[in-house]
């Protein structure tokens, strides 16, 4: 029988992989992959939630949330490709201009 | 209450500078004569509108019968706060008002060749600082008194950064953080007592009267106190917190030095009468000691201010920081005055605060005009001036007198008081001897000044050639010697003035018993007004 | 349950909203050198919004089914996130043709963002906070990023990108917790069940309890990320300093604004509950702040830096206000943002004219002699810095003086005391670009600085308003009181 604790746990996997990630990678692409994974944590938790509550305000919420990220990831992109025509690189630790 | 052309006379005489100041910003850059002229004309103004005051003091239809206050002017500005806009003057109040509008357009004069760059912003930002004293001198109200407390330190730093001398930017915000630091302190004790205040009436005020009508506890007291130490003592100075005032003094332009001497230093010694004592009276009596039951903190660090002070200038080689130095030492007298709450001492105190104000505001005066001619300040530059200056050296030596307490001048009858007043309360009568010692060292640095700059030979060929005082520069001491005479000779003029409010400040702190015990007229509880004529140094030295 | 739409409710989104559209629809048919003008469209548009928003003001009402409420608290706010909106939009005219990043998109994104500011400030369930947030974050990370030919501008935006949806990310899983700790995420429900609960009829289990508080935990970083608290600052100075200067100048204000503003009513209305935990959270983050970006801002050349860090600062007093939130009421964080937005506004405004083409001229030495060179120029930011330091008869002294004294009254006197020795502090980098400017000579010959008339304008409201609110503040305190009214 799954609970919806192994959902929680599940959930908590993919969070900390996404953490890692972010904190570890240095590749810009890697780390915006992380912060989705993140979302997509956030999204099985809600669903979960849902399911055990029986209401359905945790499923609207993850549609709002899959937008949102579509809609962040574009940004990011656009953000990424703009430092990369100018400066032709995309890993973190080379884009130092400004302290950090 | 007294109004010219339909304003209120306080607000009118605290407000003619400000005006002065916008008025002068609309005047063209380049037309310096006029904007020289305008703040001549507008401080001047001030002065004389101030006149009034004194004149219809006792007027009974401009005074509060409740709290003696004068002219007073009250309307509610911010009500959720409880902030109040509210002016009343008393007689502690009022000399320090006409030394400030006499100081200030002695100090406004005394620039007219002294500045020549930047000569629209300076007196802009002069008349602006006078705004800023008259209100703090003026203000009944916590918060107004605060604000007008801070307001003024922003035109001060940029009359010290902008036309100061070598090290201006170093005095500057030394100056400004040591102030700014200190009122920060005070005005945690502010908020202490408004909320305390509030806590056991349920009514939150910052208006001082209210403030004193109920006790506060010792505990809240002792803080407080502390509070209003820090803040007020960075101003006066007071020893530990003095190190700022040789620096601001010395690189500040003269008309700087001259108010900051004159009256900026004298709000530290009018928040501890006017704040400190009254609201704080069991605080007060605990720190310095009266009934010799605690260790009396504040005696000593006068007395540490007076005789430091005194040995730091007398070997000084700068004779402005000399000057400087000299002021701590003549504060810690008033302090000293202030802190022994006997009716003599306290008024003693005051007057000593327009002494100093007068005679140190004259001899920031005389360097200037040195300074302006050689510009140098180092007193090893000089000698013999008597011969070639006469006039300047007949002027001088007044001051000296005077700044030194010479009998038949000012300073003599403050220092007398202080120190009679002081002797006569017994737990305190020792500092009164110790404080004695001050004014020998005073008299050694003062007159070995005179004598290493006046006398002797012209040994340096600069100081052949200067010319004497011209008549404006002599005439900025016109005033000041009269009134040096004029107390010297004759102080009742000014201490009728000081009789009513001082007993208020020392029955709270002594008790209202105190004056039952010594003489029963001037009880100050029950008859507010002392009988004019009063012969107050006179007065026998009450038993407890 | 009945479906109540009221647009009303949502006007000022939708005025900015459609003002945005407008401007994106014209902007490609506009003449390249004339699209300066979009930017007064949308000035117009701000004014149209802020029209459109004060007749909301002592109406109450709940509609899209408890999602979005309008109250004096959310009027009151959106207000100045208008103002906010309008003032970037007058600094940001002339900067951009100066710039050549003409283009029109810019003025619509400041619109949408401040819709979505607007958005955050009126709702009332987690659903419509996170996406105004997002509308919000969406339009000022491309907004920090405009300068696309700058890399700095590139870094500022990606920097603010990567941190800022991490951030938002720890926000969702917070939102997510308290969802499934108490059913719902609308704010009213959530205190229904947290208060049912923590009164014993309904025991809170062990589990709920643990969500609950991880839910906080993750709600506070996620919040704390996007108002640029200690410790999770980090990207604060970098981006403010890469950004262009108008953005910096709205980013330092308005996000940070509707940060508060959504955070607050979480808290208040949401939590109270829970008070005694993030009460606590909040003391330590305080007082962090406020030490960390005044000592850091103590040793920045760069006056955007300096800036920035001093915006952190003052997240750090606005959060004594919240710490304190409760047991008075938070009227004084209203007031200080309000007196925060005027004072940095003024001061962004100063130096982004000075700072000149390619934004280089931003370093204290340049600064030095300009004080008799452009007067009013060095008075506004002098009066602008002393106000963010907090001297009297200024809007900033108001608004510490208000805030410490609330908080004294609440019982908060070592946080206080911090904040008080903090504004000490404060004074003597606040001040140093004045003396730059009065008391020390210029090395270099005197540059071209132009002032453009929208900037003189913005100069105006900025002064006028920043003395106003410092000597008669008495008025927009009541106000302020009268907004907070609604969170009860």
């Amino acid at each position: 029988m799954i609970t919806t604790s192994h959902y929680l746990i599940l959930s908590t996997i993919i969070l900390t992989i996404g953490i890692v990630g972010v904190l570890t990678r240095r590749n810009v692409l890697i780390v915006l992959m992380s912060i989705e994974l993140i979302f997509n944590a956030v999204n099985i938790n809600l669903v979960a939630f849902s399911k055990q509550l029986q209401n359905t305000i945790g499923q609207v919420f993850v549609v709002f949330v899959i937008t949102v990220a579509a809609a962040e990831a574009a940004v990011g992109l656009g953000i990424v490709i703009a430092l990369f025509r100018n400066k032709e690189k995309i890993n973190l630790d080379e884009i130092d201009l400004l302290k950090w | 209450m007294l109004h010219v052309m339909g304003i209120p006379i306080l607000n009118l005489v605290c407000y003619v500078p400000l005006a002065g100041f916008f008025i002068i910003l609309l005047l063209d850059r380049k037309s310096v004569t006029a904007i020289k002229w305008t703040a001549n004309l507008v401080a001047l103004l001030d002065f004389i509108l101030s006149i009034p005051l004194i004149l219809s003091f006792n007027n009974p239809s401009y005074t509060d019968p409740l709290t003696n206050f004068r002219y007073i002017i009250k309307v509610p500005w911010i009500t959720s706060l409880g902030a109040q806009y509210y002016f009343g003057i008393d007689g502690i109040s009022l000399l320090l008002i006409m030394l400030t509008t006499l100081l200030g357009f002695i100090a406004v004069l005394s620039s007219w060749t002294a500045i020549e760059h930047r000569v629209k912003e300076y007196y802009a930002l002069l008349l602006l600082l006078q705004t800023g004293m008259l209100g703090t001198f003026m203000a009944l109200d916590f918060f107004l008194f605060y604000v007008f407390w801070e307001i003024m330190l922003v035109p001060m730093y940029f009359l010290i950064g902008v036309w100061g001398s070598e090290r201006r930017l170093y005095s500057a915000i030394k100056f400004f953080l040591y102030t700014l630091a200190g009122s920060v302190l005070m005005l945690l004790g502010i908020l202490a007592l408004y909320f305390d205040y509030g806590r056991q009436t349920g009514v939150y005020t910052f208006n001082v009267i209210e403030l004193q009508r109920i006790g506060f506890p010792f505990g809240l007291q002792y803080w407080v106190f502390l509070a209003f130490f820090v803040g007020f003592a960075i101003k006066v100075p007071m020893f530990p917190f003095h190190t700022w005032l040789p620096d601001a003094h010395t690189d500040a332009p003269t008309a700087g030095s001259v108010i900051l001497a004159g009256v900026l230093l004298k709000m530290g010694t009018y928040g501890f009468v006017r704040f400190g004592l009254p609201l704080l009276p069991d605080a007060s009596r605990y720190f310095i000691g009266i009934g010799g039951k605690s260790f009396p903190w504040m005696m000593w660090l006068c007395i540490i201010g007076i005789i430091y002070g005194a040995l730091v200038a007398l070997m000084q080689k700068d004779w402005k920081r000399l000057v400087a130095y000299s002021s701590v030492s003549h504060l810690g007298f008033c302090m000293l005055g202030i802190f022994a709450a006997t009716p003599v001492a306290v008024q003693g105190g005051v007057l000593q605060m327009i002494n100093h104000g007068l005679s140190t505001g004259a001899l920031f005066l005389l360097v200037g005009n040195v300074y302006e001619r050689r510009h140098t300040r180092l007193i090893s530059e000089y000698g013999g001036l008597s011969h070639i200056m006469p006039l300047y050296a007949t002027i001088f030596l007044i001051m000296t007198l005077s700044s030194i307490g010479m009998p038949g001048l000012n300073g003599f009858i403050g220092e007398f008081m202080i120190l009679q007043g002081t002797f006569s309360d017994p737990t305190l009568r020792i500092w009164s001897g110790v404080a004695v010692v001050g004014i020998v060292l005073g008299a050694a640095y003062m007159l070995w000044l005179f004598q290493r700059t006046m006398f002797g030979e012209v040994t340096n060929p600069k100081n052949e050639l200067l010319d004497d005082l011209n008549f404006r520069e002599a005439f900025c001491y016109v005033p000041l010697i009269i009134l040096s005479f004029w107390i010297g000779l004759y102080p009742q003029t000014f201490l009728r003035y000081l009789d009513d409010p001082v007993n208020r400040v020392v029955s709270k702190v002594r008790g209202s018993d105190y004056f039952k015990l010594s003489i029963p007229v001037a009880d100050a509880t029950t008859s507010p007004t002392v009988a004019p004529g009063t012969v107050v140094a006179d007065r026998p030295a009450p038993h407890r | 349950m009945s479906l109540e739409i009221s647009y009303w409710a949502v006007i000022p989104e939708i005025v900015l909203s459609l003002a945005g559209i407008v401007i994106m629809l014209l902007a490609p048919i506009v003449e390249p050198e004339s699209r300066g003008r979009l930017g007064y469209l949308a000035f117009i548009g701000t004014v149209l919004a802020g029209a459109a928003t004060a007749p909301l003001w002592n109406k109450s009402m709940v509609a899209f089914n408890g999602m979005i409420t309008v109250d004096n608290y959310g009027t009151f706010l959106r207000l100045i996130f208008i103002l906010i909106a309008a003032l970037s939009i007058l600094l940001s005219v002339h900067f951009n043709r100066r710039e050549e990043i003409n283009h029109g998109e810019y003025f619509a994104l400041i619109l949408f963002a401040t819709a979505g500011m607007s958005l955050m400030a009126a709702g009332t369930d987690l659903i419509i906070i996170f996406l105004g947030l997002e509308i919000l974050s969406i339009a000022t990370y491309v907004l920090a990023g405009f300068k696309r030919s700058d890399v700095k501008s590139n870094e500022s935006s990606l920097k603010y990108f990567l941190l800022g949806s991490f951030s938002t990310a720890f926000l969702l899983y917070g939102i997510a917790f308290a969802y499934g700790a108490t059913g719902s995420t609308n704010l009213q429900n959530i205190r229904q069940a947290l208060g049912a609960a923590t009164q014993g009829t309904r025991l809170l289990g062990p589990q709920t309890n643990t969500l609950l508080l991880l839910s906080l935990a993750l709600l506070i970083a996620g919040f704390g990320f996007k108002v640029a608290t200690v410790p999770f600052h980090i990207w604060t100075p970098d981006v403010y300093e890469g950004a262009p200067t108008p953005v910096t100048t709205f980013m330092a204000v308005g996000p940070k604004a509707a940060g508060f503003a959504a955070f607050l009513r979480l808290l208040l209305t949401a939590m109270p509950a829970y008070h005694w935990y993030w009460a606590g959270i909040l003391w330590i983050l305080a007082a962090l702040t406020m030490t960390l970006g005044n000592v850091v801002a103590l040793v920045q050349p760069n006056l955007k830096r300096m800036l920035a860090y001093s915006s952190i600062a003052h997240a750090g007093y606005i959060l004594i206000g919240m710490a304190a939130g409760r047991e008075l009421n938070a009227s004084p964080i209203l007031f200080y943002i309000l007196a925060y937005t005027l004072m940095s506004v003024g001061a962004f405004a100063v130096v982004l004219t000075v700072s000149g083409k390619g934004d280089l001229r931003v370093n204290l030495d340049d600064y030095a002699g300009l004080g008799f060179q452009q007067p009013v120029l060095s008075f506004a930011l002098s009066l602008c810095l002393l106000s963010l330091a907090g001297i009297p008869l200024t809007a900033g002294f108001m608004g510490k003086f208000y805030l410490f004294t609330t908080a004294v009254q609440a019982g908060y006197v070592g946080l206080v005391i911090i904040a008080a020795l903090n504004s000490v502090v404060s004074v003597f980098y606040y001040v140093r670009p004045v003396i730059y400017m009065f008391m020390r000579e210029s090395t270099s010959p005197a540059p071209e600085i132009s002032v453009p008339v929208p900037v003189i304008i913005t100069l105006i409201i900025t002064t006028i308003g920043t003395l106003w609110l410092g000597i008669f503040p008495a008025g927009f305190i009541q106000l302020a009181k009268e907004s907070l009214l609604a969170l009860k």
